[in-house]
């Protein structure tokens, strides 16, 4: 198998239980799937249907109860240890890029210095200039020196974009990125995400319930009752 | 580029009026410990200073005896008790003693003071001594006087001010009714020589009619065993001896319990500004949750977000320590008299005494209680899981 | 007082006390006292029963330079003193008036001025009625020993019923006039010094109250 055939991130047999008392809900059923390197995968479902809990699995966010993950051909969990915040937190910083409904930008620094913000961190090696390059690519270069005060919703999400990719990850997760957006911003994010795709290559795996939204990548997983259906 | 001290500093720039009354309550109790170390050790400078100003370290005087012309007034002139002037001879050939002066203090009952009469007090003291003990000694006008057993009187300035005496005049020792002609009067010295006349011991002997004295004042060498010297003094019969550094020993336990509660005041003045600073810094972690947890997933480790949070801690701590030592500094003039006020008593000079070591003991003792009490929100930050503070979204 | 084996009393406990005494005693700051140039009865509510009999009450109030004219007030009343000489008083420092009251009317003033003498310094004060004319007069403090010849009460009585008009017909500074002044006897002619500073200051008294007080009510002497 190829480089470029090595899949960005492979899931097989990924569970999640959850216990309420002597209850136990069972938010994940054994989901496997695969996703390649510059694929653009939406995840789509109703409320509890288990989409946000795969997606924190597939990102590290949280330990699976039981299966497996495997991230550009490396093996994360299945290993049957849970691992701790400081393992997830390593693995997160070298592989992904997070964009969240709520942009959380901070109120007292620029555009520029929120881009910044995770190179204080952790600063992978070739990282130099990207934060300009970043918001020139996102179109948010004339507005580096404002404060997230100034500047609107839709130009907030393209920064909170450019802050998840100033450490070039692998892949890009976005939870539901439209949410808080009205509908023209929400068209011109699902642009933004779509042209980094197609001219950059990035692997993204989105959730979303805006359907139109997620009909932009291409390949649309539907989830319910924890369980992954390809449409 | 943005370093994590940067990101603490802006952090605690969002809420401005809540971070603004954090620093002054961390100043507003920095003010109060540096003021009141610096009063812990101008206090004992001042006194240190005002014993040094007596001239002489230790007194003999006749066991009983009111050393002073004050109590001595306030008793009405009676149960004066004399010793020998040959015990200064004695005295004066021990190796500790530097130098060595004899007075007589003496009352006269004046019918013609106030109602019904009161008493003045002269000090009869050596030209050749008594002057050299007090070195220091400025005279407003004139001098001390010329001869052993001259019909002189140098008067302590408010001496001078109350009997409207200038150089050249007379004065009438009461009850003898002796003339004095007045040679010298002193400077304002703020201790009780501004209300003294003193007058040649021979000539106060003469107009007394006796010829003993009341008081010896001895000055012990720099390097000397004042302990040694003392014990052997209250060997010699019919004495008592008073030591300064006794004395000094004395007022600064008085004053220790008064520095204790003080002191105290000022740690729990810090403590509860730290409770404060405590309370600013968890309020805005609690606040900041599902952002904490954000930073965590730009790749933020537990030991970066307690660096971050610890950070804002310190930069309080400083700041507001640093405000209130500037302004203790500005104001110490103001706190010298605010504690002179509450003090019974206090020495002449400079009180609250502020130099650069005790500054930054000060701002030590402050940034290191305030990174102390930092830990409980810095780590409990650290603990934060990206998973639900995120999730918390909704 | 705890005692040593040997007898003596244990150095420390005996030092205490005395030190703590001394070292309070050594440590009264002398406050400037304005008594110094000022002049005030000792024991006011005594004195003023004394020497205005047939008073219920008295006021106490002050009065300087500063508050009513400043340096050419001054000038003027050391002119009208003959010059020399010069009041021993800067301009802020307060004199003591006591107004003296007979229920709710007034009835006069007592008033003391200090002036150097051979000795020491002379404390002297007069009962003034309404119209200024000196009802007692008392010496609080002199010093020398011929000072009971002039606190005796035969030396005082001379000045009774005298006023400012008697002492401007008699000049204080030469020692010359006419009236009843010229005709105060001197008690001790050793004295003269002390004799004619009594005289001077009477007449400072009356021209202070004058110029302060008198005038100040509508009404001359």
């Amino acid at each position: 198998m190829s480089a470029e055939n090595v899949a960005a991130l492979e899931a097989r047999g990924l569970s999640r239980l959850y216990r309420r008392g002597s209850e136990e809900i069972r938010a994940l059923d054994g989901v496997s799937l695969q996703i390649k390197r510059g694929e653009f995968v939406s995840f789509m479902g109703p409320s509890g249907s288990g989409k946000t809990t795969l997606v924190n699995l597939l990102g590290c966010l949280d330990n699976p109860s039981s299966g497996e993950l495997h991230l550009a051909g490396r093996a994360i969990f299945g290993s049957g240890k849970n691992l701790d915040e400081r393992a997830l937190t390593r693995i997160r910083r070298e592989l992904f890029g997070y964009v969240f409904q709520n942009f959380h930008l901070v109120p007292t620094l620029t555009v520029r210095e929120n881009v910044a913000l995770p190179l204080a961190f952790y600063r992978k090696p070739g990282t130099e200039g990207e934060v300009e390059r970043l918001l020139g690519l996102l179109g948010m270069a004339h507005r580096m020196n404002h404060l997230p005060g100034q500047i609107s919703g839709g130009e907030m999400q393209r920064v909170c974009i450019a802050r998840a990719l100033v450490n070039r990850p692998e892949i890009l997760l976005a939870d539901e990125p439209t949410g808080n957006l009205d509908s023209k911003r929400s068209v011109e994010i699902g642009e933004v995400l779509q042209e980094l795709n197609r001219e950059a290559g990035l692997t993204i795996v989105m959730v979303t319930h805006n359907p139109s939204l997620g009909r932009l990548g291409g390949r649309m997983i539907e989830i319910r009752d924890g369980k992954a259906y390809e449409s | 580029m943005i370093s994590r001290f940067q990101i603490a500093y802006k952090n605690l720039l969002r809420k401005k009026a809540r971070t603004l009354l954090t620093l002054v309550g961390i100043m507003l109790s920095s003010w109060v410990l540096v003021s009141l170390l610096g009063f812990n050790r101008g206090y004992e400078q001042a006194l240190n200073r005002d014993i040094d100003n007596m001239g002489y370290q230790l007194m003999v005087m006749a066991k009983g005896c009111p050393y002073e012309a004050a109590t001595m007034m306030l008793q009405g002139g009676a149960g004066l008790r004399y010793i020998e002037p040959s015990m200064v001879a004695e005295i004066a050939g021990r190796e500790e003693v530097e130098k060595i002066t004899p007075i007589l203090m003496q009352a006269f009952f004046d019918p013609d003071k106030g109602d019904g009469g009161g008493i003045a007090g002269y000090y009869g003291v050596e030209a050749a001594s008594y002057p050299a003990m007090k070195p220091f000694l400025r005279f407003h006008q004139g001098g001390w006087f010329q001869g052993e057993e001259a019909g002189e009187a140098v008067m302590g300035y408010e001496a001078a001010e109350l009997e409207q005496r200038v150089v050249g005049d007379m004065i009438m020792v009461p009850e003898k009714n002796v003339p004095l002609k007045v040679v010298g009067i002193l400077e304002r010295t703020g201790t009780q020589d501004d209300g003294t006349i003193f007058v040649p011991l021979k000539t106060l002997q003469k107009i007394a009619a006796i010829d003993k004295i009341t008081t010896i004042g001895i000055k012990t060498r720099k390097d000397a065993d004042s302990q040694k010297l003392e014990t052997a003094l209250y060997q010699l019969p019919d004495v008592q001896v008073v030591s300064f550094s006794q004395v000094k020993q004395t007022i600064m336990k008085l004053i220790a319990t008064a520095r204790v509660m003080v002191l105290s005041i000022a740690i729990i003045a810090i403590l509860i500004a730290m409770v404060g600073v405590v309370n600013t810094v968890l309020m805005s972690v609690l606040e900041r949750m599902q952002e904490i947890g954000i930073l965590k997933t730009m790749g933020a480790m537990p030991g970066d977000i307690f660096f971050l949070v610890w950070c804002e801690t310190l930069i309080l701590c400083a700041s507001g320590g640093v405000a209130g030592i500037g302004l203790a500094l500005v104001f110490s003039r103001l706190s010298d008299l605010l504690v002179r006020r509450i003090l019974p008593y206090a020495p002449g000079g400079e009180l609250v005494d502020i130099d650069l070591k005790l500054a930054l003991l000060t701002l030590a003792v402050v940034v290191v209680v305030g990174l102390l009490s930092g830990i409980y929100p810095a780590w409990k930050a650290g603990r934060v899981r990206p998973l639900e503070s995120i999730r918390s979204e909704g | 007082m705890t005692s040593a084996a040997n007898g003596k009393p244990a150095p420390f406990s005996g030092r205490f006390v005395i030190g703590t005494v001394l070292l309070l005693l050594l440590h009264l700051e002398a406050l400037p006292a304005p008594a110094a140039v000022n002049c005030e009865l000792n024991y006011p509510s005594r004195d003023v029963a004394r020497l205005f009999p047939g008073s219920t009450g008295f006021k106490t109030s002050y009065f300087s330079f500063g508050q009513r004219g400043g340096a050419p007030l001054l000038r003027k009343v050391e002119a009208r003193l003959g010059g020399a000489p010069a009041l021993y008083a800067p301009l802020d420092v307060p004199y003591t008036l006591y107004e003296i009251y007979q229920g709710d009317k007034k009835i006069g003033y007592i008033h003391g001025v200090n002036q150097k003498g051979q000795f020491g310094v002379i404390e002297s004060f007069v009962s003034l009625d309404l119209k200024g004319t000196i009802k007692a007069f008392y010496i609080q403090r002199i010093a020398g020993q011929w000072a009971r010849k002039f606190t005796s009460p035969q030396f005082g009585r001379q000045f009774l019923e005298l006023g400012l008009k008697d002492f401007q017909r008699y000049d204080t500074v030469s020692g010359k006039g006419t009236g009843k002044v010229a005709a105060i006897g001197n008690p001790a002619p050793e004295a003269a010094t002390d004799f004619y500073g009594l005289l001077r200051a009477v007449k400072k008294n009356l021209v202070l109250m004058d110029e302060f007080v008198y005038s100040a009510e509508g009404g001359r002497q």
